[in-house]
């Protein structure tokens, strides 16, 4: 069943413009020109109950603009939006009871109040009764670990504690889909692992479905099992994460540290990327020439270490951006 | 039914406001310094304009005025006003307006709710301490009935809640221009020179039918009038004004968000 439909979404801003200098800006009393920017064109997706989706792309793709229109906050300018069936541009606060967001670089949370008169405020929100919102704080507190600071002013928190608490007021009324725009940012990496961790979990146990956004690519890669990528407000890719993988894992990266400096003979499917002394590294394309063949370019007695990896996903999205930049600039 | 209009989340609003100003209450004392620094200044001003403390002026006697003067800044300073004027404003310019509104209550109606819970603990406090700077250097105001100071009371909230409206109308502006702050200070001069140093009775005839139809009436003579000289025939009718000024103030302000949520631009990234 799906929970989030968008069919041919589009949202135009009409952004004031400004020549430089004081003749600019009084130009811009007298006759201002307003540009327009799609900043989404037309995109269509659905997403399933229970599904963790990833919904990625460079700065000023249309991803926050997409879910603005899908919680409701912005209306959109073409096409329709269904989340649980409801249409978020006429009915955002009945929406706003099915669903959660949280966006990573606004807060929430009252900072001069603890997380469990935070709690308390959100369950009075969300029109939930005293006890069930107190077995709730309980059992959130539980499985997200706030024991030891639900009571210490939000403002004293450090920032994965604070996000947790984030995250946790999003769960207060128990939303069915959750938005998260980059809930790991500014993060270490143990406090990401534990909240793409608690993501899962609650994914797993509650079966809440979980629309993310972020530049992590391990959020994405060790939360999603979907990934769509926008690029200039339109869809330039929606696939499995595994399918992705299989696509774009044929290349390989193979570091190799030989006994004395020799040079890489030229073969179709190798590019050399570095090559320093006696230290060599370069890419194979699998599809083109077998990892055991490009192997067998190397003198095996004159090696002496090797390393082979798969090109990081982070490599592999950035290229479909620049593909999809390219192609813009070819149009 | 329209959930988000039900009265007790306002009121964890409302409560939640008060438990974080509670934290500010020695901040909010040092205030009393400017406050008390004016009201001296005032004191001394209207000591200068009375010959004797029995001559009237405008109807008022020297202890009626100065009193009068004292509740109407008491309100000014017990009802700090960034709630509904810059906070609301770059809400919109900066657009943490669309994080707000996408949580299951009317936008408006909560900040409302965080101003009253600003208001109720810092206008108590004010007022306080004017009793205490009154009843030291003026004296106690003569024929002030107890009945009449509790009737005063929904007068002096609804004169409070109008000028939080209005404000409020005021700062929806920034849904189509860059800065309503000019605006705003606009509206606060106006309350400030001609509602709160002087009653209405002080200008000329010609002026005063004028005057009253501005929200100076409603929201700073009104209270302060009742408070110092009380009549049942005033009475009502400043509760009239203030319902019709309340009414049409809300409409004006539900129907500019409503129209301004429309236009709102928000950035994505």
């Amino acid at each position: 069943m799906n929970v989030i439909e968008a069919e041919n979404l589009a949202k135009t801003f009409r952004v004031r413009q400004k020549e430089k200098g004081m003749k600019g800006s009084l130009q811009a009393i007298l006759r201002p020109r307003i540009k327009e920017v799609q900043a989404v064109d037309g995109i269509s997706f659905s997403v399933e109950a229970g599904e963790m989706l990833a919904f990625i792309g460079p700065n000023g793709a249309g991803k926050s603009t997409t879910i603005k229109m899908l919680t409701g906050i912005l209306y959109p300018d073409g096409g329709r939006a269904n989340v649980l069936g409801i249409d978020p541009a006429k009915q955002r606060k009945r929406l706003a009871y099915e669903i959660g967001t949280v966006f990573g670089q606004k807060e929430q949370l009252w900072t001069h109040l603890t997380p469990y008169d935070n709690f308390r405020f959100f369950g009075a929100i969300y029109d939930s009764p005293d006890r069930e919102t107190e077995s709730r704080i309980r059992e959130l507190a539980d499985t997200f670990e706030l024991g030891s600071f639900l009571n210490t002013p939000v403002r004293n928190l450090s920032l994965g504690q604070r996000i947790r608490c984030e995250i946790v007021a999003s769960l207060i009324h128990r939303p069915k889909v959750l938005f998260l725009d980059e809930p790991t940012i500014g993060l270490d990496p143990v406090v990401k692992e534990n909240i793409r961790a608690l993501i899962k979990q609650m994914n797993r146990e509650l079966g809440t479905t979980i629309f993310l956004t972020s530049h992590d690519v391990g959020d994405i890669e060790k939360l999603c099992r979907r990934i769509i990528i926008v690029n200039s407000g339109r869809i330039v890719l929606d696939d499995s994460m595994d399918h992705l993988k299989h696509h774009y894992l044929n290349r390989k990266i193979v570091e190799a540290k030989l006994g004395e400096e020799t040079a890489l003979p030229a073969a179709e499917g190798i590019t050399l990327l570095k090559q320093k002394g006696s230290q060599v590294r370069f890419q194979v394309d699998t599809g083109r020439l077998p990892i055991n063949e490009a192997l067998h370019l190397i003198d095996a007695e004159n090696l002496e270490d090797i390393n082979i990896s798969n090109i990081p996903l982070e490599t592999i999205i950035t290229d479909i951006y620049k593909a999809e930049g390219r192609e813009e600039k070819a149009v | 039914m329209n959930r988000h209009l039900g009265i007790r989340k306002y009121r964890v609003i409302y409560r939640s406001v008060v438990m974080e100003s509670l934290q500010y209450a020695a901040s909010i004392a040092m205030g009393f310094i400017s406050f008390a620094i004016i009201i001296f200044v005032f004191i001394q001003l209207w000591n200068y304009m009375y010959s004797s403390p029995g001559e009237l002026i405008a109807g008022y006697n020297k202890a009626q005025m100065i009193w009068y003067v004292m509740i109407t800044e008491t309100i000014w300073f017990g009802t700090p006003s960034q709630v509904v004027t810059r906070q609301v404003a770059g809400d919109i310019r900066g657009g943490n307006i669309a994080y707000l509104m996408g949580k299951p209550y009317h936008y408006c109606l909560y900040c409302l709710a965080k101003y009253t819970g600003g208001w109720s603990i810092q206008l108590p406090m004010f007022a306080l301490s004017a009793l205490g700077l009154g009843i030291v250097f003026v004296g106690p105001l003569p024929d002030l009935s107890p009945l009449a100071l509790l009737a005063a009371v929904p007068v002096v909230i609804a004169g409070i809640t109008i000028d939080a409206v209005l404000r409020l109308c005021i700062s929806m502006i920034s849904f189509w221009i860059e800065d309503s702050n000019p605006f705003q200070w606009l509206y606060s001069k106006l309350l400030l020179v001609v509602g709160t140093l002087f009653p209405v009775e002080i200008f000329p005839a010609a002026l005063q039918p004028l005057v009253k139809f501005t929200p100076v009436y409603t929201v700073c003579y009104g209270p302060a009038k009742l408070i110092v000289d009380f009549s049942m025939e005033k009475y009502l009718e400043i509760l009239l004004a203030q319902a019709l000024y309340l009414g049409a103030a809300l409409a004006l302000m539900f129907y500019l968000y409503g129209k301004g949520v429309r236009k709102l631009y928000v950035n994505g990234g």
